[in-house]
């Protein structure tokens, strides 16, 4: 009976991440800007939310084994940390060409890739710590403090990570409904950070309707500058031209004007902003994110009956009491 | 005396607090008296240090004497790196030896678990204290750090210590009961250590460059959050690692 349930429910997940994937080449519009990089999202999204589920998952499996002492436990402890590992992995690989597509580079010690190479580190640990210890009752107790001494400053690094650049190229304002980027108000001669890019907002020119705000643009580190234009339309109450930063997909955006103070405020626009405001795009991202998540209990499931059927087996062969 | 009671539950052990107490100090005095008699443990996070310190020292000179951000970012670095593998190397000692010497049995029957633990802790941040006085008067005096803002520097690099007392004494009665101690350690401990790293050679350089107090308060403060949480764990779950 457990074995029909486990080969339809492969057969339904199976069917259900294929469509997932054909929607996501054909049905998803071709986002502006962005082109087909931005239908990454439909897998790395859901990958890295995964990987996070996974975590506590093992975590909280780890708790119950040094509570109950199951070897049960343990075993689902280890099915979520290797599936984890595995969905680890693949956001880290997704987010990786997304980055090399939109930003230039593979590796930029974004917050986001902070915490997920100390994730994919502490998963690393883990597995080593099991492969390191003989006898079984101690590998599990061992490795199950170690998930949980883990689970505690896992916190820290979520918190941690984001001072070491001021800001993030992670485009949350502009993927996750419901946040927003806020961009800054900056007066004549100001100097602000939208991403990672210092702005210096040098002079605000109105020419009829059009208001155009001179800024001066600085890589980071202060490489290299660039002077930009964008403008807003006062009689249309709305931006104009939105110029790219040099270099990226991503655009200057001059949202709102106030003549009398002197004082604009300047935002960062990705490319795909409104991502999400797409019906067909929204339904295959939760389509995604409910596929992937069932992936992994489907995976955890089957690997820690399958630990379970090894035990069995060498207990029975004598190699163990 | 309601204080001590709840204290001794909260460890999951009905030993009264005093008790604990005196069998903690027993463990740390006989730790430290183990040690002045081999003097492995100094000898090796001493000399270690000291290699580091040289080595940066033959390869960039009198560093220390570069006051940009960027150079004084890179000497906080280097401080820190040395401390890190330092520690990472000779922390392990207190538990593996008593593994060594098939000792943890004995040590079993003549104290709690939370004894045990307290004992360990703070002999390894006694250990960790003296490396750091020796390894950063190493770096004065070899690359020419010049240390702007002294008291802040100071208790970064004792919150920064306490960090790593409290994160790798339990790691190290987990890997003394393993196979390649040594190894296993460093890589058990790296990850749970990267996000203290990462505040204390921020805050590091920032001392370094005469910066406030109130500049660096925000990483002493993290850094005593990462101290009281990982400390708190380790209560909770020393007695597991002490009974596999």
């Amino acid at each position: 009976m457990a074995l029909r349930i486990s080969q339809i429910a492969k057969l339904i997940i199976g069917v259900w991440i294929a469509s997932v994937i054909v929607s996501m080449f054909l049905v998803l519009p071709q986002y502006e800007g962005l082109g087909n990089a931005g239908r990454i999202m439909i897998m790395h999204v859901p990958t890295a939310w995964v990987s996070v589920l996974a975590f506590a998952v093992s975590a909280l499996y780890s708790g119950l084994y040094l509570r109950r002492g199951r070897s049960s436990d343990d075993d689902k402890a280890l099915a979520a940390a290797e599936s984890g590992f595995l969905f680890t992995l693949l956001a880290t690989i997704t987010g990786m060409i997304f980055s090399q597509v939109v930003w230039g580079v593979y590796w930029n010690w974004d917050p986001r890739q902070t915490s997920i190479f100390v994730l994919l580190l502490i998963y690393a640990a883990l597995f080593a710590l099991r492969a390191a210890i003989d006898d079984p009752d101690r590998r599990r107790q061992l490795s199950a403090v170690y998930s949980l001494f883990a689970f505690v400053t896992v916190p820290f690094l979520f918190f941690i990570a984001p001072r070491i650049t001021d800001s993030t190229l992670h485009p949350n304002c502009v993927f996750i409904q419901g946040s927003t980027c806020e961009g800054i108000v900056l007066q004549e001669g100001n100097i602000g950070l939208l991403g990672d890019r210092k702005v210096q907002l040098l002079a605000i020119d109105r020419q009829g309707d059009t208001i155009t705000a001179e800024v001066n643009v600085s890589e980071p580190g202060l490489r290299d500058e660039a002077l930009l234009q964008p403008t807003f339309n006062l009689a249309a109450g709305e931006r104009d031209i939105a110029p790219e930063f040099p270099g990226l997909r991503f655009r200057l955006v001059l949202e709102e004007v106030d003549l009398d103070a002197g004082r604009v405020r300047l935002n960062i626009e990705a490319p795909g902003t409104g991502l999400l405001d797409n019906q067909r795009t929204l339904i295959t991202f939760i389509a995604s994110n409910i596929g992937f998540t069932a992936l992994f209990i489907w995976m955890f499931q089957i690997r820690a009956t399958l630990l379970g059927a090894q035990w069995a087996l060498e207990r029975r062969e004598g190699a163990l009491p | 005396m309601d204080h001590e009671i709840s204290t001794a539950k909260f460890a999951g052990i009905r030993t009264p607090f005093r008790q604990i107490m005196t069998a903690m100090q027993a463990v740390l005095i006989k730790d430290v008296r183990s040690e002045l008699r081999t003097r492995y443990a100094i000898n090796a996070l001493i000399l270690f240090a000291a290699g580091a310190v040289v080595a940066v020292s033959l390869g960039i000179g009198f560093f220390g004497l570069r006051r940009d951000a960027d150079s004084l970012r890179i000497q906080a670095v280097l401080l820190w790196i040395a401390l890190l593998f330092a520690a990472l190397n000779g922390l392990s000692r207190s538990f593996v030896h008593e593994e060594e010497t098939r000792t943890l049995a004995s040590l079993r029957l003549a104290a709690p678990p939370l004894a045990v633990y307290l004992g360990k802790f703070w002999f390894n941040l006694a250990l960790l204290l003296v490396l750091d006085t020796v390894t950063t008067l190493l770096f004065v005096m070899f690359v020419r750090v010049q240390v702007a803002n002294i008291p802040l520097f100071v208790s970064l690099l004792a919150a920064g210590s306490l960090c790593l007392a409290t994160a790798t004494t339990i790691l190290a009665a987990v890997i003394a009961k393993a196979s390649f101690k040594n190894t296993l350690f460093a890589v058990l401990a790296f990850p749970l250590l990267a996000p203290t790293l990462i505040v204390a050679i921020e805050g590091t350089a920032t001392a370094l460059g005469g910066g406030s107090w109130s500049e660096g308060f925000s990483a002493l403060r993290t850094l005593l959050a990462y101290a009281v949480a990982t400390f708190v764990a380790s209560l909770f779950l020393f007695r597991f690692v002490w009974e596999a």
